[in-house]
């Protein structure tokens, strides 16, 4: 995007009820001296930007880039001044308005502060009647728990480049947002042959059966864009939690929800007719390979 | 004299192999024995099923295929979970009642006969179209909270264990009552056992 | 007169309300504005699903609530009978990367906040360029951490008798080679000389013979008089058992036997606005935490010496930070080296709906002891209360007696509380969970 002065576009973060986790996450990001050098940083929660948050809290400036982090709360004050005039004030003229994380994209876990008033700036979990429902159009969601730091780098960079970022139904980019959390897991063969994981800790076996992985249900690209450029949650034996779909945070997260031994849950728009049927097939089969320890230490020359 | 078609002709194979092999035994039942009761030569036979042990497999797809639309119909209706059970039961009881020859060969051939069905209908893959109908069913009693959350094959085996042996000792005559004078109290009996 | 300022960057903010007398600071109150109620979000749940949640009470140092709470858990398991054994894999796994979230904090409290608010105390300019230095230093420790708990911020690795992550010698491999490339950096671009050789300099004159980050620091401090202000009342509280520290209370050097169950918490005393902090007590007193009475818990010379010379000084404060992260490196290399993968991740427990007892988990966290107490009745959390460190240092008490950092800001002007302020490395989000 170019600024009618062909100056760097403006970026503001600001923060309503949050954890910092998207601003540390954001941290991690490689590049992240390059992002930054394409802006003017007007105001951010940790790096050392033109203004102080007293200064923006006055009101008397604009942005053309405005991020969100935290869940909204139409109550809040910070620096004896409300959060809602002030996202208000800034979303009217700014070009693009990111919701930094799932707090400001959907509610998220603090929502549960105060469910009947909190709300992400645009969703409330499902539901469309955010604080910014009339600046809808200018709304990239950028849900997460936290965030992925180069989910946002991408939309930054997208932005800079002039280049139009698709959106899906909940405004998050498709790009990042179409695969799901479950591409790209080492674990898929045990997946596929539905060899569950017989408890955690152990390298071999799918996390779906019985420790609650959500990945196979979860828009997300942690899988393909590895964590801190080197792992994931699946990868190392953690089930998925679900962070960037609008009921997180969910209940009982280390444990599948069984209906009679059934998942409740099936892989995402899978028929869960089609879904049994293969399991049922896939469980007769006992393949040895998948059944015993993928490393055998001990194995003689 | 409308033609018969091939479909025609094969389901008259399964119906005529299931008569058989229900009546005199899957062993003493031969290939030439079921062409003759369908009324076609032997070698045309071979054209419908390569042998005898393919047609064995192809009867227990057949039936689980059936009655797995049977209880997916009675899974789709807005009925309470108490009612399909019942509503299962009558269907499974009739089945046994009007095409005796079904239910029979699922208990006297395929679950007596395991030898015959060892490869290529490993575990439950022959029965899955059944199997998959009856997951259905418990999951949403489960989720409706109209039946208790359990093992799967504990419920699974409490309600076929208990109408295939009421099946079984209709086959054997020992029954006093028909068969449909027990679908209330058989129905009952499973909900009161597998309820919330 | 009473005048009101605005903190922040200490991961959200916080008021101080300043009664000066003759431009210095005579009594002060500290006011955290936010609340989020995780105790009452936590109330309900199944007991598990608090190793998700907690870690999201704070983006800088999730990872020392994951391990609270995970040690929470494992007492009530304990004491309700059902004794919980962890392997020595998952306890070094676990305790390698808690270190690596310390190390991460410093390095960002170093370059985000300390050096860029030093500079400012002296009227220097400054971008924000050098402070990505600490963000890149951050981000080396997170990959190491990445590693075994699949991502930071807020991995949730560590379950009930161990860890879920079965690693292989690649990890290990990998960690040390990224450990290797962060203590390379902390040399060369923070430190200006080999950590060993810093480790065991002896005073502060050992910083004249070169130049680095860390000098300039220490250079700006005494410039800055901070030798001579930021005193609380020399008195520190460690609780966290660790192979880094072990539970004591100093007074001064003395060093005493602490038991968690004298800790108590008050309603902060902020007669201007309400805050949503409360201040947290040892046997009705208040004591300071974090590395500051950590290092002096483990008697390096060097600490000793600045000790000696500048007793519980901003300066003494800050410097036992930078020593911190030191020393903190050194040992994360070794407990590396002492890591066994054929060992087991998990030890199966009984499940947890069995569990019917109370547990509380303390580990030090980057600003010293975190606790958390949990109320567990078959499976589910009753009640859950959380202490950080942040309420023992940022307390807000009367000035009849005061907390350390009302005590320590005392005498100077208002730019010079400011700074002394977050010498503490405060941070918010924590303190008004």
């Amino acid at each position: 995007m170019h600024s009618k002065n062909n100056k760097k576009p403006k970026l503001l973060w600001i923060q309503g009820l949050t954890c910092n986790g998207n601003t540390h996450s954001f941290l991690n990001l490689p590049f992240l001296s390059n992002i930054l050098d394409k802006f003017e940083l007007l105001y951010h929660p940790a790096i050392l930007s033109t203004y102080e948050f007293s200064q923006i809290s006055c009101c008397d400036l604009q942005c053309d880039v405005l991020i969100f982090e935290g869940t909204f709360d139409p109550q809040m004050q910070r620096n004896d001044s409300s959060m809602k005039k002030i996202l208000l004030h800034y979303a009217k003229d700014a070009e693009y308005i990111i919701a930094a994380g799932s707090c400001a994209s959907f509610g998220g876990i603090f929502k549960e502060v105060s469910p009947e008033r909190n709300s992400g700036i645009l969703f409330n979990e499902e539901e469309k009647n955010g604080p910014l429902i009339d600046y809808e159009e200018k709304i990239i969601n950028l849900s997460g728990c936290p965030i992925h730091p180069e989910w946002l780098g991408y939309v930054l960079e997208m932005i800079t480049a002039s280049k139009k970022i698709v959106l899906d139904e909940l405004h998050r980019p498709v790009e990042l947002y179409s695969t799901l959390a479950h591409h790209g897991c080492t674990r898929n063969e045990y997946f596929e042959w539905k060899v569950d994981a017989k408890g955690f800790g152990l390298k071999e076996g799918c996390l779906f059966y019985e420790q609650g992985c959500r990945a196979p249900m979860t828009h997300a690209s942690c899988n393909k864009i590895l964590w801190n450029e080197v792992s994931s949650k699946t990868r190392i034996g953690t089930p998925c939690l679900g962070c960037t779909e609008p009921d997180f945070p969910r209940k009982n997260f280390f444990s599948t929800q069984t209906n009679m031994s059934i998942p409740q849950d099936v892989p995402l728009d899978v028929p869960k007719r089609s879904y049994l049927t293969i399991v049922g097939i896939a469980k007769t089969f006992h393949i040895k390979r998948l059944e015993g320890k993928l490393i055998d230490y001990k194995r003689a020359d | 004299m409308a033609r018969i078609t091939k479909e025609e002709r094969r389901n008259g194979i399964i119906s005529a192999a299931l008569k058989l092999f229900s009546e005199k035994g899957f062993y003493i039942t031969t290939i030439p024995d079921i062409a003759e009761k369908v009324g076609m030569s032997v070698g045309n036979f071979y054209n419908y099923f390569k042998s005898k042990d393919i047609l064995a497999k192809e009867l227990v797809l057949y039936i689980s295929e059936y009655l797995g639309s049977q209880i997916r119909e009675i899974n789709e209706r807005d009925i309470s979970t108490e009612e399909k059970i019942y509503e299962i039961v009558s269907m499974y009881f009739d089945m046994a009642d009007e095409k005796p020859e079904m239910i029979e060969y699922f208990l006297r051939v395929y679950l007596s006969n395991r030898e015959v069905f060892a490869h290529g209908c490993e575990g439950m893959i022959c029965v899955s179209a059944f199997v998959t109908e009856m997951m259905i069913f418990f999951d949403e009693g489960v989720a409706k909270n109209e039946l208790r959350n359990q093992d799967f094959f504990s419920a699974f085996g409490l309600f076929m264990g208990y109408l295939g042996g009421m099946v079984f000792l209709f086959g054997e005559k020992i029954l006093p009552e028909p068969l449909e004078w027990y679908k209330v109290s058989i129905a009952q009996n499973i909900y009161n056992a597998l309820k919330e | 007169m009473i005048t009101k300022e605005l903190i922040e960057r200490i991961e959200g903010e916080a008021s101080l309300y300043l009664k000066m007398k003759d431009k210095k600071v005579d009594f002060a109150t500290v006011v955290f504005p936010h609340f989020r109620g995780m105790e009452s979000i936590l109330e309900g749940k199944n007991v598990l699903d608090a190793l998700v949640l907690t870690p999201r009470i704070c983006g800088i140092c999730g990872h020392a609530h994951l391990m609270a709470t995970v040690r929470a858990i494992e007492d009530a398991y304990n004491n309700a009978g059902f004794g919980v054994q962890i392997s020595k894999k998952a306890a070094k796994i676990r305790e390698f990367t808690l270190i690596m979230e310390m190390i991460q904090n410093h390095f960002k409290w170093l370059y985000m906040v300390i050096l860029p608010e030093l500079r400012k105390l002296l009227g220097e300019e400054d971008t924000h360029k050098s402070q990505l230095k600490g963000a890149y230093a951050a981000s080396l420790a997170s990959k190491a951490i990445a590693l075994f708990g699949g991502q930071w911020p807020h991995s949730s690795y560590m379950v009930v008798g161990g860890i879920t992550a079965d690693p292989t010698y690649i990890e290990l491999l990998q960690a040390q080679n990224h450990l290797e490339k962060l203590v390379d950096f902390f040399e060369k671009e923070t430190l200006g000389i080999q950590i060993e050789s810093f480790l065991s300099f002896e005073t502060c004159r050992d910083f004249n013979t070169f130049s680095s980050d860390v000098t300039e620091v220490e250079s700006k401090l005494l410039k800055a008089k901070m030798h001579r202000m930021g005193f609380a009342f020399d008195q520190f509280l460690i609780l966290g058992e660790h192979g880094f520290s072990k539970p004591m209370k100093l007074k001064r050097t003395r060093i005493l036997n602490v038991d968690a169950k004298y800790l108590t918490t008050e309603e902060a005393y902020t007669p201007d606005v309400k805050s949503y902090a409360k201040n947290a007590l040892y046997n009705g007193d208040y004591y300071e935490t974090g590395p500051l009475g950590r290092m002096m818990a483990q008697g390096a010379p060097l600490i000793k010496n600045f000790h000696r010379r500048y007793k519980d000084s901003a300066y003494t404060r800050v410097m036992a930070r930078i020593y911190e992260l030191a020393s903190v490196l050194e040992y994360a290399r070794s407990l590396l080296g002492e890591i066994d993968i054929s060992e087991e991740s998990v030890v199966k427990s009984v499940d947890i709906k069995k569990i019917n007892a109370i547990g509380e988990g303390i580990v030090e966290a980057p600003r010293g002891p975190l606790i958390h107490k949990i109320s567990i009745k078959q499976g589910i959390i009753k009640e859950y209360s959380i202490i950080t460190p942040t309420q023992f240092n940022i307390g807000s008490s009367t000035q009849k007696k005061p907390t350390p950092v009302q005590k320590a800001i005392q005498y100077s002007s208002k730019q010079e509380a400011l700074f002394i302020f977050r010498t503490f490395d405060v941070c918010s989000v924590c303190t008004t969970h």
